[in-house]
Parts: C-alpha cells; structure tokens; sequence
C-alpha cells in the first residue's frame, strides 16, 4: 500500500526525518535505472551534436589553466613548481561542483511539466547533473593524468585512493548542494540570478589559484579573518585532500620572498580528510531535507 | 513528512486484494493563489507580512473508494478539480488534508512522451521514457519490439526525435506509456490527441486493460467514451463529490448541469430591439408557479411583453427542450392563427400558451421569441425564459410520457402491490449525495 496523507511535519520528530528519508533512499535506489538514463542523457545531449563532443569541453579547463598560468607565473609570481599541475588540481574539482550546481538549479524549473505530470522521486533531476558531471571529471582526469604524471612524478598514481576519496567526498557534497539549489530556486526564482556571483566569491575563497599555506603564512594581523574564512569554507578541504594526492603539500615560510617548498604527493592526515567527510555528510543531509520537504509541492510551484 | 510509507511496502509493490484499489478519505488539496505572486527573494523581504493570496480549494473533503477492477470515469467541467484528483492518486500532489491510499502499481498517463529530449534518437527516448514511467530496464527491453512495432517507428529508430512529427512523437509517448503494465491505471484526456485511427487503437488498449481486470481511472470531456470504457462516474464539480454511481446516470447528471450552467438564468429576461419581454412565467393547474411536476401536468406559460417602439401584429413563439438541448417542442402563435398587435410604443400583451407536459423524469427548459409575423424577424428572444423539472413517478421512463397501459389478455396474472420505482432522477441523488 502507497499512503500519503496530510499530517503535518512535527519538529523534532528525528526518527520520523530519518525514517523519511530511508525510506526516500530506498526509492531513489529504485529509481536507479531513471537516474542511469538521465545521466545518459546528460552526456549525450552534451557531447552528441559535435564530433569532438568530450574534446571540446575540454577546452573551457585547459584554456583557463594556460591564462591562469601565464598570468601567475610570468605577471604575478607564486612562486611554484608546476603551476599548471597545481592549478589543474584543484579547478578540475571546482568545475565539477560548479557546473553540478549550475545544470542542478534549473533542473526542476526546467523540467516542469514532466514535475507536473508524472511521479518519480524528485531528486533524480538534480541527481543527474551531479553524476553527469561526476563521469566527466573522471574522463578530464584520465585525459589529464599523462601530463600530471609527466610533470609530478609516478608516485600521482600511488594516491589514486586519497584522489578518490576527495571525489568521492566532493561528490556526496556536491549532491546536498545541487539539491539545495534546485529546491530554493522553485520557490526564490532570485536564486540563479545571485548564483553566478555566489559561485565567483566562492571560487576566490577557495584556494585553487593560490596555496592555502602561502595565505596562512602571509596574512598579517589585520586579515587574519581572510585566512579564517578560507578556513572554514568546506571547499577548501576537498580541494587541499584532493591536491595533496595529485600535487603535493605545499608549505611555506613566513617570509614573502623565498620561494614556496613543495614535496611529493603524500597521504592526507585523519584530521583534514575528517573535516572533509564531515562537511559532506553535513551538506548532503541539510540540502535533502530541504529539497524533500520542498519537493512535496513543487508540482504546484513549478 | 508527511507522505507516510512503511520500507517492506515499498519493496513489495504487488496488491493486496484484500483492500480497496483506491481509497481517499476526506481529501482537500488547497491551491495558494497569490495577487501578485512575490517569487524572488526581494519581493519575498520586502512584502514579508504583506503578501496578499487568496487559498483556494480545488478539492474539498472528497471521499470515495475504488475496488480492484473498478473502471472509473471523473468527469466535470473545467475546473471542478479532476486533474487534481488525478494528480493525488499518482502522487504527484500530496493532499493537503485527509489521506490517500493506492494498493498496487499506480502507472498514470497524464501526458504523452512527457521528458522526450528532442535531441536524442527514438530508441534512447524510448529508454528514458520507459525509465520516467518506472520501468526497470529489463522491462523495457523485454517490451522494446512490442512498443516500436506499436508506434510503427521501426525506420527512424536512431533519428533524433526532434526530426518527428507531432503526431509520430505522440504515437511513440503512447506506445511507451501503454507498455507500464501496471495494477491501476490513471488516464487523463491523453486520448484525445492523434487522428481517428490512433484514437480507436488507444481506446481498444484501453478495453483491453479494463477486461484484464485491472483498476482503471480515466478524465475525459469525450461522454461517449466514458461511457463506453467506464461502469462507474464520479462527478466533480467545485471540488466536491456531486455524484457517484452508475455510469449513464453520471454522464446525464453532467450532461443537464452543463446546459444549464451555459443557459442564462430566468431572471436575466431582455428584450432585443423593437419589444421586450418582461416576464415569462409557468404556471400550474392552480395558477400557482410551477417549478417541480409530475409527468403530464396542465400548465400554462404566461408571456408579458411590452412594445418599445410601434410594432404591426407579431408572432410569440416558444421552443421546448431538454436540458441537454435536444429540441421538443416548437410552436408560434401565428401557426395557430393567431398573432400579438399592433402594439402601440410602451403598450403591453399578455400571451397564454397552454399544454400538457407529456414528459417524464428530466429537467426542460422553454425558450421565447417575438418575430414578425412571417417568422423572419426577431424582435426579442429570451432562450432560457423557464425552467420546469419533471419528478419521477410510476408508470415509464424515457422522454415521452405516452401513458401506456398493461394488460395481460392471455395466461395467468397476478397484481403486484407496491409497483417498482423507475430510475430516480439523478437530481434526487444529487440531493441525497449533498446530504
């Protein structure tokens, strides 16, 4: 027997949420085969009309490596090896959670009329760009490995766990937030219009075209807080997980002019990668609570 | 949260005969409609407390059960909630009050080819189409031949089907959405699209899905095929429950309420041009005004009319009819040779057409004119000038009260006491059904 009925949710009744939401996993478990197709989908639409299709989406990674290369090597100095492998390995990570959110947030507004007309669990929609974007990371990543190999050594290939387990992490992250996204966006439209700007702080605040280490030891006193706010933004820890497989750590002194010292990719310590799960968990239970008690009426919203 | 399923029920989706198909219990599902609707964040903050909406009922404490191979037919006019209805038993809506139950596989048709991507080639769309409508993937490959060979789109199977015409496409969306083999199947209007020849093969899928026995609701304007596909109506209107019963009677209840909302009301009497009638009125044996009879009652219909300008002798004539607007009855004064004038400006005329309303059980109405005396010109015309019921009673059914008599001339007879009702009047239902 399907119920449905109209009793009201009680706050606090967590066994209730958490009994809901097992039960929503469930359903989306059989829902497998919908989210398979519509990922399909997703790539196909993306790379079909064009014979170079994975190639050319390719370019938009490759080219800002070159111009973020140029300019902080040759114009302004961050004095690093390899800074195109530094910069590689950490944009591939925030284009994947970009591009997530940005295909997540018109998923339900976009799809409306199949909201409208037929039942299917809801997060599929946004599900769906996330693991699009999650098969093309892994693609951009196979592409790229020859040269991060060429340029880091074979040892890259040693850390292919700690690198999955930032995907991974990242993922399940990336999956509350483009959930939280489409959600809102039903109801505040507001939304995809502040996301872009959301999403160009954001990636400033996320230590991808500069190494964490050179903020924590050049920040003076008067912007320790910048310091603290990449702290605590959750993407940093994905992203410092996740260069420290494929680059390295990266230290630095307090002194402006040596040069920045960095070693060969290492293991990731307990502490960081725990934040990084913590964060992921955190992310994905707040963004589908919030997108399940929106779904229920987005076919009157929509 | 309030949609409420146990895990085991989920995983086990076969029906449970012991328990009604449907079951909805005093469900109202409100609908917020906002004056200005604030949707982004701004307008949110800034009219916070101010937000002006009005809450709206499509449904209201509807109630009724469906049991396992029930085909049911909603219907009612534009409005009166049955796509919303639809839309909660396919959970596509949660109520807002009250529950809703399903026992097996709900599979519901409310649009065909719903998330077809143009881009992709009819075979992928047939995959993803199949996956929306909750087919795992070995049913579709199981039913991939029977669905191609059914839409007959074998030679553009890996054509974008964006290079289909509507009706293909249509055809496609059909022969996926049929291939859901489902326990109860929810259908909404979607056979009212593609060309005669595909409307009698979703219709003779839709027969044979009924004659399996399985569950089957349907919304549909189309009375002739609700009455033929379904045994049972319910009839909406408002967002209530005004009828629930057998099929006919459903479908005239509807039939009667439609012309009646369409005719306009008694009391919007007016004139056209040159004479205005300013009342018409039907009276009983008694004088008194006759709204409910019974069946070949003398009444007389009293028309006042009054000349707005000089008019030569006219003709008054009426026009009865049935509340579906099958035509009566038509009758003018000058038939009978007799005409109305010369009238002279504000000078008024009062005509008695007398009858015997030879009709049984249903609502009728009268309609009014005054023309020249050749018929040609209208000088006023009030299409809906009275209305009159006519109430059950022994003796027949159908339209025409002929008054007939039995006897038995041969064999052994016997005088029953307490002679059969006829059917009632779906109007008497309608009362009842009110409380």
């Amino acid at each position: 027997m399907e119920r449905a009925d109209a009793s009201a949710a009680v706050p606090g009744a967590t066994r209730r949420t958490s009994l809901a939401i097992g039960g929503k996993l469930v359903e989306l478990w059989r829902a497998r085969e919908l989210l398979d197709q519509l990922v399909r989908k997703e790539l196909k639409v993306r790379y079909k009309n064009s014979t170079l299709g994975f190639l050319w989406s390719m370019l938009t990674p490759v080219l800002m490596t070159v111009v973020f290369s140029v300019v902080f090597t040759q114009i302004v100095r961050i004095p690093l090896t390899d800074f195109p492998a530094f910069f590689i390995s950490g944009y591939l990570l925030w284009q994947f959670l970009q591009n997530s959110c940005q295909g997540a947030i018109h998923s339900i507004v976009g799809n409306g009329d199949l909201v409208k007309k037929v039942y299917f669990p809801r997060e599929v929609l946004p599900l769906s760009h996330v693991l699009a974007q999650l098969i093309h990371l892994l693609l951009a990543l196979v592409v790229l490995s020859p040269y991060l190999v060429y340029t880091r050594g074979f040892h890259v290939l040693l850390h292919l766990p700690t690198i999955l387990l930032a995907i991974g992490l990242l993922t399940i992250f990336t999956s509350g937030l483009a959930m939280w996204f489409a959600g809102v966006n039903v109801v505040f439209r507001d939304l995809q219009e502040l996301f872009v700007v959301i999403f160009q702080v954001w990636f400033y605040a996320t230590p991808v075209i500069y190494p964490l280490a050179l903020v924590r030891s050049q920040m003076g006193e008067r912007f320790a807080w910048v310091a603290t706010v990449i702290e605590w933004n959750p993407t940093t820890w994905f992203v410092e997980l996740f260069r420290l497989g494929l680059y390295g750590p990266v230290t630095a002194t307090g002194d402006v002019v040596s040069p920045l010292t960095d070693g060969a990719p290492t293991w990731p310590d307990p502490t960081s990668t725990l934040v990084a799960a913590g964060w992921a968990a955190l992310m994905f239970v707040v963004g589908y609570v919030v997108f399940l008690r929106r779904a229920r009426t987005f076919a009157k919203e929509v | 949260m309030s949609e409420r399923r146990s895990i085991g029920q989920l995983a086990g989706a076969a029906p449970d005969p012991n328990q009604p198909a449907i079951v909805v219990d005093r469900v109202t599902e409100t609908f917020r409609l906002f004056h200005e609707r604030p949707s982004g964040l701004k307008e949110r903050l800034y009219r916070m407390r101010r937000s002006s909406f009005t809450d709206f009922n499509a449904l209201e404490a509807v109630s009724f059960t469906i049991e396992h191979g029930d085909s049911v037919a909603v219907i009612g006019p534009n409005g009166s909630g049955k796509s919303t209805l639809l839309k909660l038993l396919a959970r596509i809506l949660p109520p807002d009050a009250g529950t809703v139950l399903t026992n097996g596989r709900v599979a519901s048709l409310l649009e065909l080819g719903a998330g077809f991507h143009g881009d992709l080639t009819g075979r992928e769309n047939i995959r993803l189409n199949g996956a929306i409508l909750g087919l795992t993937r070995a049913e579709i490959a199981e039913r991939f031949e029977e669905i191609v060979e059914f839409a007959g789109v074998r030679h553009l199977l890996d054509t974008a089907v964006r290079t289909y015409s509507s009706g293909l496409e249509v055809r496609l969306g059909f022969a996926v959405a049929v291939m859901v083999d489902p326990d109860i199947l929810l259908v909404d209007e979607v056979l009212a699209v593609g060309d005669a020849e595909f409307q009698e093969r979703s219709l003779e899928r839709m027969r044979h899905f009924r004659d399996q026995g399985k569950t089957f609701v349907l919304v549909s304007h189309d009375l002739d095929a609700v009455r033929d596909m379904c045994d049972r109506a319910i009839v909406l209107d408002h967002g209530r429950v005004l009828f629930d019963g057998p099929v006919s009677e459903g479908v005239e209840l509807y039939r009667q309420r439609v012309t009646s909302v369409a005719a306009p009301s008694v009391d919007r009497v007016r004139g056209s041009r040159r004479v205005a009638i300013d009342e018409v009125s039907l009276l009983g044996p008694g004088g008194e005004l006759a709204v409910e009879i019974a069946p070949s009652t003398p009444l007389t219909l009293r028309v006042r009319l009054r000349a707005i300008e000089e008019v030569d002798v006219c003709s008054v004539g009426v026009v009865f009819s049935r509340g579906d607007g099958t035509h009566l009855y038509e009758l003018h004064t000058t038939w009978q040779g007799v005409g109305v004038g010369p009238l002279a400006v504000a000078q008024e005329a009062t005509v008695d057409v007398r009858f015997t309303a030879r009709l049984l059980a249903g609502h009728y109405a009268i309609a009014c004119s005054v023309t020249d005396v050749s018929g040609r010109e209208a000088w006023a015309v009030v299409a809906d000038a009275a209305r009159f019921t006519v109430a059950p009673a022994p003796g027949g059914t159908g339209l025409v009260d002929l008054s007939a008599t039995t006897a038995v001339t041969e064999g052994p007879a016997r005088r029953m006491e307490g002679a059969s009702r006829p059917i009632p009047l779906p109007r008497l239902q309608r009362r009842q059904a009110r409380g």
